[in-house]
């Protein structure tokens, strides 16, 4: 079925999704945004761990591969507002150094933009969807920027019993940049601090795109599709140009959405495979693929999470699943001898019960009924991300099995090398240094045989040109010009901190310049 | 809005109840009022609901009155996209009830094979040592998912219905304070 054709169609609903259709539609462009989830009501988001897991994906079409097998499940989305619905809306930036990987150690990529392109960004979504935190204190590891529209949120004793043992360390442990709100904002409502955010904030404290950028757009009149499946861009005979996309509605109906312009920002796994299934006789390998590099260069941070055990009281339920502090302290990408890449670190997270449980895998029977009582009064978690080196080998590709539309399904294979290996464990050692230093009874490494992993980045990297990339710094494809990618599928590297600050401000500064120059992308 | 007028968005029942089938209707029951009131199980055998509620009591004391086999079953019989399992999020292809029925069968397969009896039958002690040995993947001839990941797998079920609903944070003495609290809608 056809639907009448519209400016743009967004496929993903998700912090760049989100983003695009607000902006574009604000601009008068009309709208469409397809998702894969349900368009859930804000009352929908109900504080369970176990009614949370709703909001993820339930199988396919991602099927995953190799030593370090991401934790896709656990980082998707299975609704409108994407992973932005369900995360810890952590806000710390990239550092300069993120963008300069290649010039300044020979590694990795170069972006072909710097910190000074995006931060402008940085303080326009500040301002739009509002951020929590103390920014002249990030000033030690950054460059100034505006002050956030917020205080930062409250400290609580999970948190706050952090502060000793990372300052014996010589870390300094600074406020968490967060996208909740510590005080009212637009008449969005303040944190109450109950620590369900990763089940969904309903009352709009967490900057999810429901309440913000989504909601914007629907203002404007975009339109949001629910449970519609996206499964090839469509184009014109000529190859030259995306003429829509066609997708699997609620009822499995085949439709096709005619648009100017096409937005792929449906995450760094699902926008490589929508590529690669749509190829054609004039593209064989897939849109925007004559260089075979769609796919390439997945990237994730691992983490290393250090415990510590309390006697006293310390509330571990509450306050906010995004940690208090956070520190830069061992950001440099060469700070810990044999070992390369940035690690970032945060401190004092809300804990739920699965959360006790999980801290000690370990335990079962009397032994974990004993220890959940301990853990329900004195537990708490210091978290260091690490990063990942863009690796060609690591990447999504399709495989032979067909998802309910019978287009091919995907592999998204992934391995850490020994710099990560070696970055993850002198995070361990730095964790435990600082957790032996505070007032903890007891305190121990989360490590296990699987290397934990977050954030997913990469499959359609920036580039300068079509020999190293697949985008420019817009996210504009170099191969169709209507064809545009968002999120952080684009990103070259990835940093050590949280990424969706980052992938909202580059999402607002490639939605603006759209925007801009409408004319000549739509034709 | 206070914090306490915030919070009124908490409404309905205390505990989270699912969609089971009592006849022909479909009640809302929490998993321990459906193992109370014996309802029939749609998808697991009774050997399979044996050794799950024998497993799932091994490793989280009161998973069996708290509903564990219910829940597992009515969660399997749904569409994936609608389960609540920690398998969802543990990467486990659909359909979850092949993958349950797989664990179930590794776990007495291997419990035969070493005991010559199934697991729901040996003693207390002979099942705690069972599962520590799965927990390390150290059981000869296991043939299955990999014991390590079952244990993972059923340890965080049975960790759901004893702690995770509202009356497991109040044995903890947690406030569990919701915004929206489970109720009958999901």
């Amino acid at each position: 079925m056809a639907n009448e054709k519209v400016d743009v169609v967004v496929v993903g609903s998700g912090a760049s999704g989100s983003v695009y259709a607000s902006v574009l539609a604000k601009a008068g462009k009309k709208v469409v945004v397809l998702d894969n989830g349900p368009d859930r009501p804000l009352t929908d988001l109900i504080s369970s761990d176990i009614w949370g897991r709703r909001l993820k994906p339930a199988g396919g079409p991602i099927l995953l591969g190799g030593k370090n097998p991401f934790a896709y499940a656990n980082q998707g989305a299975y609704a409108v507002g994407g992973a932005a619905l369900h995360y810890f809306a952590q806000f710390p930036r990239y550092l300069p150094t993120d963008f300069k990987m290649k010039s300044e150690h020979n590694r990795g990529h170069d972006w072909p933009i710097g910190y000074e392109d995006v931060a402008p960004f940085y303080d326009k979504v500040a301002e739009q969807i509002g951020v929590s935190g103390d920014a002249k204190a990030e000033e030690k590891w950054r460059p100034p920027g505006k002050p956030y529209p917020m205080p930062p949120l409250k400290i609580f004793p999970a948190g706050k019993v952090w502060l000793k043992g990372a300052d014996a360390n010589g870390i300094h442990l600074i406020p968490m940049a967060s996208g909740m709100n510590s005080t009212t904002f637009k008449g969005r409502a303040a944190c109450i601090y109950d620590g369900w955010c990763a089940d969904g904030c309903p009352i709009g404290a967490l900057a999810n795109p429901l309440v913000t950028y989504l909601g914007e757009a629907r203002k404007a009149q975009a339109e949001v599709r629910g449970l519609s499946n996206v499964t090839r861009v469509l184009t014109n005979q000529a190859g030259t140009r995306a003429t829509g996309v066609e997708y699997y509605d609620a009822q499995k109906q085949r439709q096709v959405q005619e648009a100017s312009v096409v937005v792929l920002a449906a995450w760094s796994a699902q926008n490589p495979r929508i590529l690669l299934n749509s190829a054609t006789d004039k593209h064989p390998n897939g849109l925007a693929n004559s260089n075979k590099l769609v796919g390439k260069f997945m990237m994730t941070h691992h983490i290393a999470g250090t415990w510590a055990l309390f006697d006293e009281d310390i509330t571990p339920h509450m306050g906010t699943v995004g940690a208090q502090f956070m520190s830069y302290d061992r950001y440099a990408k060469t700070s810990y001898p044999g070992a390369f890449g940035s690690s970032f670190m945060s401190a004092g997270t809300s804990h739920k019960t699965t959360d006790y449980a999980q801290s000690r895998g370990d335990l079962f029977g009397p032994a974990l009924a004993a220890y959940m009582k301990r853990a329900a009064r004195g537990l708490t978690h210091l978290t260091i991300f690490g990063e990942d080196l863009p690796n060609i080998e690591n990447r999504v590709e399709l495989i032979s099995d067909k998802d309910e539309y019978g287009l091919p399904m995907a592999r998204l294979i992934h391995s850490f090398d020994n710099d990560a290996v070696a970055l993850w464990n002198a995070n361990f050692d730095q964790g435990m240094k600082i957790a032996k230093a505070t007032d903890a009874k007891e305190c121990w490494p989360g490590k296990g045989p699987v290397m934990p992993t977050a954030h997913l980045h990469g499959g359609a990297i920036m580039g300068t040109d079509s020999s190293n990339s697949v985008t420019n710094s817009y996210g504009q494809t170099h191969e169709i010009g209507n064809l545009w990618m968002a999120g952080p599928c684009i990103f070259p590297t990835e940093g050590a901190s949280n990424p969706t600050y980052t992938i909202f401000s580059t999402a607002l500064r490639g939605a603006e310049q759209l925007a801009a120059h409408w004319g000549s992308v739509a034709g | 809005m206070n914090d306490i007028e915030r919070r009124a968005f908490v409404k309905g029942a205390a505990i989270g109840t699912l969609a089971f089938t009592v006849g022909a209707a479909d009640v809302m029951l929490t998993p321990r009022q459906a193992r109370a009131q014996n309802v029939p199980l749609r998808t697991l055998t009774a050997d399979q609901a044996a050794t799950l509620d024998a497993v799932g009591e091994t490793l989280v004391p009161g998973a069996k009155d708290a509903g564990i086999t219910n829940f597992v079953d009515q969660q399997i019989s749904i569409p994936p996209e609608q389960a609540l399992l920690q398998a969802r999020i543990l990467n486990v292809r659909p359909p979850f009830a092949n993958f349950y029925r797989a664990m179930l069968g590794a776990i007495d397969g291997a419990s035969n094979k070493a005991k010559g009896h199934k697991f729901a039958e040996l003693s207390p002690a002979e099942q705690h040592d069972f599962i520590n040995l799965m927990r390390q993947n150290k059981i000869e001839g296991w043939q299955g998912p990999p014991g390590p990941f079952v244990y993972t797998v059923l340890r965080s079920d049975a960790v759901d219905v004893v702690y995770s609903t509202m009356e497991g944070y109040a044995a903890l003495g947690i406030p569990y304070m919701p915004h929206i609290a489970p109720t009958k809608k999901w």
